[in-house]
């Protein structure tokens, strides 16, 4: 009997919603350009960085906060995959993919601000690679990270894409030849179906802990500058694997329930239980990150060495206090929110977006109280405290970074289903066996 | 082997920045950005004040912060000990400036002929009718040469965009058996600069004879800058004034 098949998820067809989308994000993400352009031309000096010191300003800005921000939403796509291979949870099964796409792309544009903010950025990627040291944190960032973690990012969403790429490729359409180029040759048969298994195992077991490795460089790029106030301290790498875990679930359950809405007919392939895993997690992730935010908080109000008093005058009740205090606001109203759900034992799906734009807007105030104040307020020798604002340019280029990871995320979702296919494909198997 | 070391006195510094002036017109460094510092400090209430100063360039540090981070290997020790940056492969990042607990290094944000000092409009016609559009700017060609056995160009390389400078000790004048413009500019022979592996160097002589310290020995950077009178700044002084230029 041969199975009639169409293309699923919306696969290959244009909605006007789509379109719009698209044409929203492409138009943010050329002024984008055209700023990063204008930068490049004109040099970094038309943001609102500034060397620190005599000048008194910070010389690393809003890209860099972004750079932290991004890598670190990446990080909980592939490790709750990786955690949903290793235990078998099959209600994550349906957001799989859509973490790892959340993953590779927040990489690929967290990795684009890292070159934006360079001074030089051609000589940046050529001297990388011709006179990289791995005594410097940066080299986590720039190998670890931008080779690593992408390409094995990238390796996980196209090895976890293969069996729907091997159906797909039996339907008529004009997206075939991708889905056979991405089957390559893959067949989908018993043997191949268990050597896919035993490679999704292996790897999602090697991934987590070689992430969690890549990621925590970025936490030392700070934590080990003892000459910098603020940023010397132990605690920065495990504190940026905390908050990276928390936007990345809070930026994944905003993705999953537009996609969801997106979908219509298919919104039932995410279920409850989804929701319910991330909610939980999401919890978790920023307990601790409030529990690490409390211990800083108590060590720096205890006993605050010399250099040490001018920034957390900064930040508690200085220039950055309503920093400080509406990220903390946002972060602890957001863990209430989870709370409250969680002791109700009931997940309201718009309680939990509200929870997860709080706890990452919060995450993003944090990100930037970790980078600037340190530059500005942080000085050992007495220069006079400085100031940071970003300028039109860095808004605008940051904009166009949030542009490109919703056109990726928008583009991949017209070229292959963004759920993955297991009860199509199970079904097919029932009809086939009729 | 050589290793250089300099050492300010800071009994004799009368905070005239004569220093500052020589550094700007040997290194022709942009607005604003100052290799060669001095603090002036006011302590007290008017009239019991007292002021004191603070040269400070780079410390050219042993165990130098700027140069563990530096992902590419552009900012170096020399075997004489000479902290510098090679313009050529410096990519931007500007994480030496970050890691430097002194403040010196200096971004070049834009052209760096675009932030030369303009008080008066140098292609003016009238006043290029009299400089024949030779000055200014006033360009150093030393800057643009390489130097030491690395020959890699480090003595501010001509300033490009994007690239980080700061201090080299007039790599360029040392070379040629001078000493940095500072020290040469000296009005009351503050500072003193010379190789301590020599015994009979003033600089030698100097730190044998003195009592020195050293600006934050608490982050462990080992610098090659000594000082000798006054005291460690602390966060209780006060700068008289902030340089006006800020880019």
């Amino acid at each position: 009997m041969k199975v009639e098949k169409s293309l699923p998820q919306g696969v290959g067809k244009f909605t006007p919603g789509w379109i719009v989308f698209i044409a929203v994000a492409m138009v943010v993400l050329i002024i984008g350009v055209l700023a990063y352009l204008y930068e490049a031309n004109m040099g970094l000096i038309v943001t609102g960085m500034a060397n620190i010191g005599t000048q008194g300003g910070a010389t690393w800005g809003l890209y860099v906060v972004m750079v932290e921000y991004f890598i670190g939403v990446s990080l909980a796509g592939i490790v709750l995959v990786a955690f949903a291979h290793v235990f078998d949870i099959k209600a994550l099964r349906a957001i799989s993919r859509l973490a790892l796409l959340l993953t590779t792309c927040s990489l690929m544009v967290g990795l684009l601000a890292v070159l934006i903010d360079l001074g030089t950025p051609i000589r940046g990627i050529i001297n990388m690679i011709l006179y990289v040291r791995p005594q410097s944190p940066f080299f986590g960032t720039f190998t670890l990270v931008a080779v690593g973690v992408l390409l094995s990012s990238l390796m996980y969403l196209y090895l976890d894409g293969r069996r729907d790429a091997a159906y797909l490729a039996d339907i008529d359409s004009g997206l075939r030849w991708y889905h056979r180029l991405w089957a390559a040759g893959y067949g989908d048969t018993q043997a191949e179906q268990e050597r896919h298994r035993r490679t999704m195992f292996w790897l999602s077991i090697l991934i987590v802990p070689f992430v969690i490795v890549a990621l925590s460089t970025e936490g030392l790029v700070f934590g080990i500058q003892v000459g910098r106030p603020g940023w010397f301290g132990a605690l920065q790498a495990p504190d940026f694997i905390i908050l990276a875990a928390a936007s990345g679930l809070a930026n994944l359950i905003v993705l999953t329930a537009i996609v969801r809405r997106v979908l219509k007919d298919d919104s039932t392939l995410i279920g409850p239980a989804v929701f319910k895993w991330l909610g939980g997690l999401l919890l978790a992730a920023t307990a601790a990150a409030v529990y690490l935010q409390i211990v800083e908080l108590v060590t720096m109000l205890y006993a605050t060495p010399g250099n040490e008093r001018l920034l957390a005058d900064a930040l508690l009740r200085g220039p950055y206090a309503w920093i400080f205090w509406s990220g903390l606001f946002l972060v602890v109203f957001g863990l209430t929110l989870l709370v409250t759900q969680a002791a109700r034992r009931q997940w309201s799906l718009g309680v939990l977006i509200i929870a997860s734009v709080a706890i990452s807007t919060s995450v993003v105030a944090e990100r930037y109280l970790t980078v600037i104040p340190s530059q500005t307020h942080g000085m050992m020798l007495p220069y006079e405290p400085g100031s940071y604002f970003p300028t039109w340019v860095e808004f605008a280029v940051v904009a166009g970074m949030f542009a490109l990871g919703a056109l990726l995320i928008g583009l991949f979702m017209k070229v292959f289903p963004i759920i993955p296919l297991d009860g199509k494909r199970a079904e097919q198997e029932v009809l086939v066996d009729a | 082997m050589t290793r250089y070391a300099m050492a300010v006195d800071l009994d004799l510094c009368q905070g005239c920045r004569g220093c500052m002036v020589a550094c700007k017109v040997e290194n022709n460094t942009v607005e604003g950005n100052f290799w060669m510092y001095v603090f002036r400090f006011e302590a007290g209430t008017y009239p019991d004040t007292k002021i004191t100063f603070l040269p400070r360039p780079c410390q050219h540090c042993d165990n130098a912060p700027c140069v563990k981070v530096c992902p590419v290997g552009a900012r170096f020790k020399r075997e004489d000990g000479l902290v510098l940056t090679d313009a050529d492969r410096c990519i931007g990042c500007r994480y030496c400036e970050l890691a430097c607990p002194y403040g010196v290094n200096y971004f070049n944000w834009q052209k760096p002929e675009k932030a030369q000092y303009a008080i008066v409009d140098w292609r003016d016609e009238s006043i290029e009718s009299v400089t024949g559009g030779l000055i200014p700017p006033y360009k150093n060609p030393d800057l643009d040469e390489l130097w030491g056995d690395e020959q890699r160009r480090t003595a501010g390389g001509g300033h490009a965009k994007g690239v980080m400078e700061k201090c080299t000790f007039c790599v360029h004048r040392v070379e040629k058996g001078l000493e940095p413009a500072c020290v040469d500019s000296c009005p009351t022979n503050a500072l003193v600069f010379g190789d301590l592996d020599d015994p009979d160097t003033p600089m030698s002589r100097y730190l044998r004879e003195n009592r020195t310290w050293q600006l934050l020995e608490e982050a462990g950077t080992r610098p090659r800058v000594y000082y000798v009178g006054g005291t460690p700044p602390t966060r209780h002084q006060t700068e008289i004034e902030r340089p006006k230029a800020t880019v």
